[in-house]
């Protein structure tokens, strides 16, 4: 009997050393590094906008005058692969005899179908991974649900109540002499394909007489995005490719220690990538390693003009995100403040 | 005025050595300083002759074309130290050598050659050489000069092997023929090459099964009709089919699929051009979702990536360092298992 339900157990044992191969998930610790904000940290780079910081950044508004960074959420737009955007818009109280009371109250609602990447929107924690691992070591396999993550939502997020800066990379690129443009743009673009350097940012700070600071939010200016503003004549252009920051300048940002980093493209990073064998690797760099969100479809075109009239590149900025829990990123809606 | 503390001799005498390197260190940080202005990293010339920039004209029977071999180039230069200049040799004598005759005279740092004929390339290889511009040649041999280029062989083997494991894993002890279908005669892109790795990697591993070429001689319409006919001839055997091309490969899908064949045959093919892979949202035969396509995948000739492959060369070449008489490409087999990891899908359309 003894022997019986030794050999049963070793057989169980043998069966759950199995299973457990079989189930193993990726050791996350090799893969990402730690949150500098500690093991439980789900927030990221927000962790760095303090009461002073915002105190500090509220200074940049001198002016008052505001400066939209979001082009309109509509049918039509360039979206990233099968994403799509719909609105179907309830006005049934609008029907004869559908008004309530004496005062004849009307109103309509919409249902928004909708990835949650699309126009101008923000990428959270949850969004890019290497493997199974998300940002501050997070082996995801074990927080996503059919509906949304349990870990790294946007519900953690704190404030971006700070400053941001303007980095006009067409000017920087003009200044240097090797500006490549694409001739599918009304006003001067960077070409996709080309690689903006932490030399090319650093060059863009100085034009302004900038130096960087922890927890600002630094904004591109690539051209790029006057393709977006075409839609939808050049999505397919727009979709091909983007000019944007290479893996230096990534790093350089994230030694920065900035809370986002933005441009007028659909990606930030530059498309084709330096490496044809590496797949998005500043979304990598920038939000798995470094917890730094990425704002993508930015409105860049105005606040540079503005800052070119103004010969200032610093504002407030002015962009909540919803608590939208579980959700891996957002539409957001940005205004410059200076 | 205070009195100066008395030091014993030895600290005294340490402390005017101190004193000395501090000194020698401010003297050496000040020469440093005042020398001259630390130079920009040098920026090269390198010429790219391609072959052909005709577009649709494919290349090395592959369904790669000169655009997508140039594009490689730009793309691949922009970390390095280099400027590129392009000319297009037009699969033609006279014209590669015109461009490196122009090449000579805008005084280029390196020449990238990439053009079939031997006697125009002695031409260029003399000219250059006299101008003192190292040249690199890309597929097709320039006298003394370092060469890129594509294993046929390899690539061949490679289809072969993957064909003859499939046949072993799915069809063991089944009675198997193999076929090689494309432009098996292409005797100028050294497609024969390919035919014949296939061939040694069935022998080797496949003895009983015989390999039958059909030569479509580049026309894919000619795909359904050659191998329809196989197809009959063969009715009680799995059919394991090479094709030379990835537009071959397809044809050839669709023609077993046409024939209620499907379920007797496995196809790989050559290239990994866009036509089999592609963008997020193309319908693409080698695909993580597709796993079970006949096609069981294609080996890659990475000749849009050639220039990440070349200018590492080139550069090396430039900066004074050895490089190997004969560097060959890396070929690969791409399946739906490896395919994203070789080609993410990284555009949006």
């Amino acid at each position: 009997m003894a022997r019986t339900a030794l050999v049963a157990a070793g057989v169980l044992l043998f069966f759950l050393s199995l299973g457990s191969a079989a189930f193993a998930q990726t050791d996350c610790k090799k893969l990402v590094p730690a949150s500098p904000w500690g093991p439980n940290d789900q927030t990221g780079a927000t962790n760095r906008v303090t009461a002073a910081v915002t105190k500090a950044a509220a200074a940049e508004i001198q002016t008052g005058k505001v400066i939209t960074m979001s082009y309109p959420l509509t049918d039509g737009v360039p979206l990233f692969g099968t994403r799509f955007t719909k609105t179907i818009l309830t006005a049934t109280s609008l029907a004869p005899g559908a008004s309530f009371g004496e005062n004849e109250l009307t109103y309509m609602e919409d249902t928004w179908l909708s990835q949650s990447h699309v126009g101008t929107h923000l990428d959270g924690m949850g969004h890019i991974g290497r493997k199974d691992c998300y940002y501050n070591q997070t082996p995801m396999g074990k927080y996503i649900n059919q509906n949304n993550m349990t870990r790294l939502g946007l519900e953690h997020l704190k404030s971006f109540a700070t400053r941001g800066v303007i980095i006009d990379m067409v000017k920087v690129f003009q200044a240097a002499g090797k500006f490549k443009g694409n001739s599918a743009c009304k006003k001067p673009c960077l070409d996709k394909g080309t690689v903006i350097t932490s030399a090319d940012l650093q060059a863009g700070l100085k034009m302004y007489n900038v130096t960087l600071r922890e927890a600002d939010i630094v904004i591109i200016h690539t051209g790029w995005g006057d393709l977006f503003e075409q839609f939808p004549a050049q999505n397919a252009t727009y979709n091909s490719g983007a000019p944007g920051i290479g893996k230096d300048a990534a790093n350089w940002l994230a030694s920065q220690k900035v809370v986002a980093v933005g441009t007028d493209t659909w990606v930030v990073e530059v498309i084709p990538g330096e490496n044809p064998k590496e797949a998005f690797i500043v979304h990598n760099i920038l939000l798995t390693d470094n917890g730094i969100h990425i704002i993508e479809n930015v409105r860049t075109d105005l606040i540079a003009a503005e800052a070119a009239a103004t010969k200032r590149a610093t504002f407030f900025v002015n962009m909540t995100v919803p608590k939208a829990v579980g959700l891996t990123g957002n539409f957001v809606a940005i205004d410059a403040i200076q | 005025m205070l009195p100066t503390p008395a030091i014993p001799r030895g600290r005294r005498r340490r402390r005017v050595r101190g004193r000395v390197w501090i000194v020698v260190a401010a003297v050496a940080v000040i020469v440093v300083g005042i020398g001259p202005p630390a130079s920009p990293q040098r920026r090269w010339v390198v010429a790219f002759a391609n072959l052909t920039e005709e577009p649709g004209v494919t290349l090395e029977g592959t369904g790669f074309t000169g655009p997508e071999v140039r594009e490689s180039f730009t793309l691949a230069a922009r970390p390095h130290p280099i400027d590129l200049v392009f000319y297009d040799n037009r699969r033609d004598d006279v014209r590669a050598v015109e461009n490196a005759e122009a090449a000579v005279a805008r005084r280029v740092d390196l020449y990238v050659q990439y053009h079939r004929s031997a006697a125009a390339n002695a031409t260029v290889a003399q000219k250059l050489k006299a101008a003192g511009i190292p040249v690199l040649a890309v597929n097709d041999p320039v006298p003394g000069a370092p060469l890129y280029a594509l294993d046929n062989v390899a690539a061949g083997r490679m289809a072969g092997e993957a064909l003859a494991q499939f046949a072993a894993r799915a069809w063991s002890g089944q009675p198997t023929v193999a076929v090689a279908i494309g432009r098996v005669s292409a005797a100028a892109e050294r497609v024969p090459e390919r035919v014949r790795g296939v061939s040694d990697a069935l022998r080797e591993r496949m003895p009983a099964a015989r390999l039958t070429t059909l030569d479509t001689q580049g026309n894919p319409a000619q795909v359904a009709p050659l191998l329809g006919a196989f197809l009959a001839a063969n009715p009680s055997r799995r059919v394991l089919i090479a094709a030379t091309d990835d537009a071959t490969a397809l044809a050839a899908k669709a023609a077993v699929e046409a024939t209620g064949r499907a379920r007797d045959a496995a196809i790989v093919g050559q290239g990994v051009d866009r036509t089999i892979h592609g963008g997020i949202n193309d319908r693409k035969e080698i695909d993580p979702t597709n796993r079970n396509s006949i096609v069981i995948g294609s080996v890659a000739f990475y000749l849009d990536r050639l220039g990440y492959e070349v200018l590492p060369l080139a550069l090396r070449m430039l900066r004074g360092e050895p490089v190997p008489p004969r560097t060959l490409t890396p070929h690969k087999l791409i399946t739906a298992a490896n395919v994203f990891i070789e080609y993410p899908p990284y555009d949006m359309n």
